[in-house]
Order: structure tokens, then sequence, then C-alpha cells
């Protein structure tokens, strides 16, 4: 474990290392994603001015629970982002053949090779709604509340996460599955805002069949009221475990079907 | 002296979808795929000695690669065993490939866009090789495959050439029991490869490191290995030593000699005086320089001779052994079965 640890942090400064050795692109790319989260948070502004309410929801309660799905999603997109490359490329194009050379494991491998500042974007975008949103909310807080909140955030990622391997892991016999990917992780638009304004098809889809609900609306609204912490808390430790269990069955599954590429 | 490497009956299937030409094939495939079954590699047997270099030849697409993917557990063979060092590549590949190092020499795994030394201390990582060891084993590897000039480079700015010596260090600095190196001579200078070439011997004298080659570089074959196992299409068509092949197959002879007089070759007709076809003797001229290449199971070398002498008037003569390239060109074109 802290073997892996440390190889993290090693990966995590060859490719920090990589993204200065091209000094022009790194800054061009820094510059127009400055840009692109502030044209973001502006077009959100927009949105919440002509809806100041939603279903009972409160401006504050919206842009908190908008805020809290940042969390786990720009800390699976910071650590956890090669995998779209599995699902586009490396699989397809026999590269992945370099990942089962190496006497680590290969999930955790392809997974910290790269490391996406991009995310650094979302994350200037959940601070800023954050810090609107918490002083104007009374909050419910207890002792337990910050060790509650540091455990959903981890296994709200484990969420994003696993449906990430899953669906990159099925490339393994398809070839390709990088739409796959997209297409499920697009659904995680709906967990930004609260699930009570969708028909009860969807609902029922983004809670339990596709749980992107439990890395956003469920959670967020256990912080906001302090309810139902079973269901809400319990849901996404329990939906964060069964899939991530379920992601390594299929990529070890995958891996045996894995066929590289001729050479 | 005991077996290395063990292989028996191995087998890798692979489903292919097969679809017909154009556009509208694919969206037929699409819908109605047909299916079918291809044997890459179809019940491979053989054995490697500790410390042996192996040549593991054949012609393109005969199933080289995929073997040598089943060893180092990238592939699961669909059935048979494969053992090297008594372990199953398979069974536990984060222990297993600890023990070997794997060289492709069409795909590099160094760190692309990094200094080449960057690649050796993340390896080192990787591998949890010791400071000590570490700084020790990069300096025989320099010594050996001289990295020292181009080792602050990215890997991207270097040759070819550098970037397979790179390759092979990288290969190399977990000190590997075994060596899967895969054509890597491919798209080399004659320096190069002399180079690399040099650097495999070292390695496997120095350290007894078994090494498996794949090539089709066959001064590669013939200047590293003791024994050459040779597959196409899947099966094992030659296993043995490079004495056996030629003993085995080199029926053939080449006869060179030079004429006095370049117009004297019409007077030779080897072919009408010993009623041969092509297959079993061959002429090829250049000025006043001839050879002829015969298979001596159908004709004698002194017939060959005193019919040249009772012909035309010539200076030097020889008479060689086939090249091994020969053999493995007959081989390849199944004019010569095992």
């Amino acid at each position: 474990m802290l073997r892996y640890l440390r190889l993290h942090r090693i990966f995590i400064s060859q490719y920090l290392k990589r993204l200065m050795e091209y000094k022009t692109d790194f800054l061009l790319g820094a510059i127009g994603l400055l840009i692109a989260q502030a044209l973001g948070v502006l077009f959100l502004n927009i949105i919440f001015s002509a809806i100041p309410a939603l279903e009972g929801y409160t401006f504050e309660e919206v842009l908190f629970i908008y805020g809290f799905s940042l969390i786990p999603k720009s800390l699976d997109h910071l650590f956890f982002d090669n995998l779209w490359m599995v699902g586009y490329s490396i699989i397809r194009k026999g590269d992945f053949d370099k990942y089962l050379t190496r006497p680590i494991n290969s999930l955790y491998y392809v997974i910290v090779e790269r490391f996406c500042v991009d995310a650094f974007g979302e994350m200037l975008t959940c601070v800023l709604l954050l810090i609107y949103s918490v002083p104007k909310l009374s909050l419910p807080f207890y002792w337990y509340t910050i060790p509650l909140l540091l455990v959903v955030i981890v296994f709200a990622t484990m969420i994003y996460t696993s449906l990430k391997i899953i669906t990159s892991a099925i490339s393994f016999w398809t070839k390709a599955s990088g739409h796959i990917t997209h297409m499920l992780y697009m659904t995680n638009d709906f967990a930004k805002y609260p699930v009570t304004i969708y028909n009860k098809a969807v609902q029922a889809v983004i809670t339990y069949v596709i749980p992107f609900a439990f890395t956003a609306y469920f959670p967020a609204s256990y912080f906001l009221t302090g309810r139902d912490p079973l269901f809400c808390i319990g849901g996404t430790v329990v939906a964060g475990t069964a899939l991530f269990l379920l992601a390594v069955f299929v990529w070890n599954r995958g891996l045996k079907a894995y066929e590289s590429a001729g050479s | 002296m005991e077996n290395m490497i063990y292989v028996e009956n191995l087998r890798k299937e692979f489903k292919k979808i097969i679809k017909e030409p154009g556009l509208k094939g694919s969206f037929k495939a699409l819908f109605k795929p047909h299916r079918e079954i291809v044997t890459a590699v179809d019940g491979i047997s053989f054995e490697v000695r500790k410390g042996e270099i192996l040549g593991f030849i054949g012609p393109n697409g005969a199933g080289k690669s995929t073997v040598i993917k089943m060893l180092t557990g990238i592939l699961t063979p669909t059935s048979g065993v494969c053992r090297i060092n008594g372990k199953i590549p398979q069974d536990d590949r984060k222990n297993y490939v600890r023990e070997i190092g794997v060289v492709f020499g069409q795909r590099t795994q160094l760190w692309w866009d990094l200094a080449l030394r960057e690649t050796y201390a993340v390896l080192k990582e990787i591998y949890e090789v010791p400071d000590d060891r570490y700084h020790q084993r990069m300096a025989f590897l320099n010594e050996v495959l001289e990295l020292d000039s181009f080792i602050t480079s990215p890997v991207r700015t270097l040759s070819l050439g550098q970037r397979m010596r790179a390759d092979i260090a990288a290969s190399l600095l977990h000190s590997p029991k075994v060596l899967f190196l895969d054509e890597p001579t491919i798209g080399l200078d004659v320096v190069v490869k002399e180079n690399i070439r040099s650097a495999i011997r070292k390695i496997n004298e120095e350290e007894g490191t078994t090494v498996i080659l794949t090539t089709h570089d066959l001064s590669d074959i013939e200047l590293l290995c003791e024994r050459i196992v040779m597959i196409d299409k899947g099966r094992k068509v030659f296993d043995g030593g490079l004495s056996k092949l030629k003993g085995e197959f080199g029926q053939m002879r080449t006869f060179s000699f030079e004429l006095q007089n370049a117009e004297d070759i019409r007077k030779l007709g080897y072919h009408d005086h010993f009623k041969l076809s092509d297959d079993d003797l061959s002429l090829s001229v250049s000025g006043k320089s001839v050879s002829v290449k015969f298979n001596t199971d159908k004709v004698k070398v002194e017939d060959i001779i005193s019919y040249t002498l009772s012909s035309v008037h010539i200076k030097d003569m020889e008479i060689r052994d086939v090249e091994i390239e020969e053999i493995i060109k007959r081989l390849y074109k199944r004019e010569v079965s095992v």
C-alpha cells in the first residue's frame, strides 16, 4: 500500500515534469482553462438568476448541491482521468501491453499514469459555489459532520471512478468503448440538481441503476437538513463499495480477454 | 542443465469478425456478424535451457509475437502450459514479471516526453531496486550499451538506434533471469546492430541471462543463437541447432568462379546438361563472375566442377556451404518440409 502511494507521487511528479517540458502548450492550456471556467461560472449565474428557486429549494440550496456535486467529480477527474484513454485508444492500439509487463497492478498503473490538471478548473468553480452558498445557509453542524463529509467524498468519488473502470474494461472485449464511457458519464449532469425536479423514471435510474444521485443530491441534502443519514450517507457508501467491487471483477475478467494488437 | 522455459502444447485462438469489403460490408457485419475462429498458435511445445540464447523465427504472421506475449503474461493462452523458472505467467503476473525483461522493438517502453534518465528513475521505483544496486547496474549498462551521450536527452529526440539501446537497458535494470527480445534490431544500421548483438552476448555471458530473440535478420541468429525454433502458421516446423539445420536442409552448395572471357558464359548450359529445374540449380552472373547454386542430392559437386572446367577457362574458384538465409528462405516458401 505504502509502495503504491509512493509510486503515485512519483507518477504525478513525472506527469508535471512532462507538462513543463512543453511550456507554450502548458501556458496556453492554463489560460484556456481559466477562460472556460470563468465562462462556466458566468453561465451558472445566468441560469440561477432566471430560476431563483426550484421545487422548494432556495437559490443557495441549489447552489450548494451543484457545488457539492463537483467535489467527487473533480477529484475523479484529477486523479483517474487516464481511464478515458483505455476505452478510446490504449487497448485498441495494443498499448496496454506495457502495463502488463510491470510488477504492479495494471488497473492502478493505468490510472496513476496521468494526472489531469484540467480538473483544477472544476475545483475552482466548486470552491466558489460553496464559499458563496454555505455562509448563507444554516447547515446543521455536529462533531461528526466533517469526518462524515470526508467519508462521503471518498465513496462518491469511487462511484465515478468505478463506472469509468467498468465502461473502459468493456473494451477488453469490444476493443473500443470510449463512447460508452462518455454516454454514461454524461448522465452525471442529472446529479447536479435536486433529483425531485425529475420524473420518477429518471429518479429511479440515477438512484438505483447509475447511482449518480448518491454522488451529490442525497449526501448534499443530508448536509443541508441532517435528515435521513442512513439512506443518504449509507446509500453512498453501499453504492460506492458495490460498484468498486464490480469494477475490479469486470476488469480482471477483461484482462483474460485482452488480445493485444499485431506487431 | 535445468530448463528455464517449458512450453507444452500452447494454443491461442482469436475470434475474428469477417467483413465484406467497403462501408456496406461494415454495416452488415454490425448487424449480422460472421464470426470465425482464427488459430494463431496451434499447439507449440519447446524448452529452453538456463543461459541459452534461443532464436525464435518464422515469417510474418507465423505467431511469434503471440507466443512471446503468452510467455510474458500479456495474453492468456486458450489452452496448454507455459512455465518460466517454475512459474506460470498468468497465475501471479505481478511477481512473475519481476523475473523477466521485455523489449518490443516496434514499441518503446520509455517515457516519451522526458529525459531518458527519468525513465530509469521510475523503473527503479517500480522494480524496487535498492540505491547501491541501481548505481552499479546503471554503470554496467552504460558500459555495455553506451548510454552516456544521450541519457539527459528527452526520449522523443533519440535516434532509433539510441532508443533501442535505451529500451534494452530499461528491460535489464532489474537484472531479469529471462530476457525477451522481440525484433530488437529492426530498422537499425549495421553498426548499431553489431553494438546491440555484442551487448546481448555480453549480458548472456556475464549474467547467465536466458534470452529469447525473435528477428527477421538472420545474421542475428547466426551470430547469437546456439539453437533456433522456427514456427509457421502457428506450428513448430524446426527445433535444433544451426548445424542441424544445415545438415538437414543444407544439400545446397554454391560454386563460384571467374571466367577468363565474359562471353564464355554462353558455352555453359547446366540445366540442359544435367536436366535440372530452377529449384535444384540456379545461376547468377555479373560480368565475369558466375555462381552456380545446386542441390547435392541431384548432382555431385565433382560433376559440376568437371563440366565447368571442360567447357570454359576459369580463374578463381570457390565452393561454399549454403547460407542459413537460403535454407530459411526455402523453409518459409515451404519448399522443404520437416
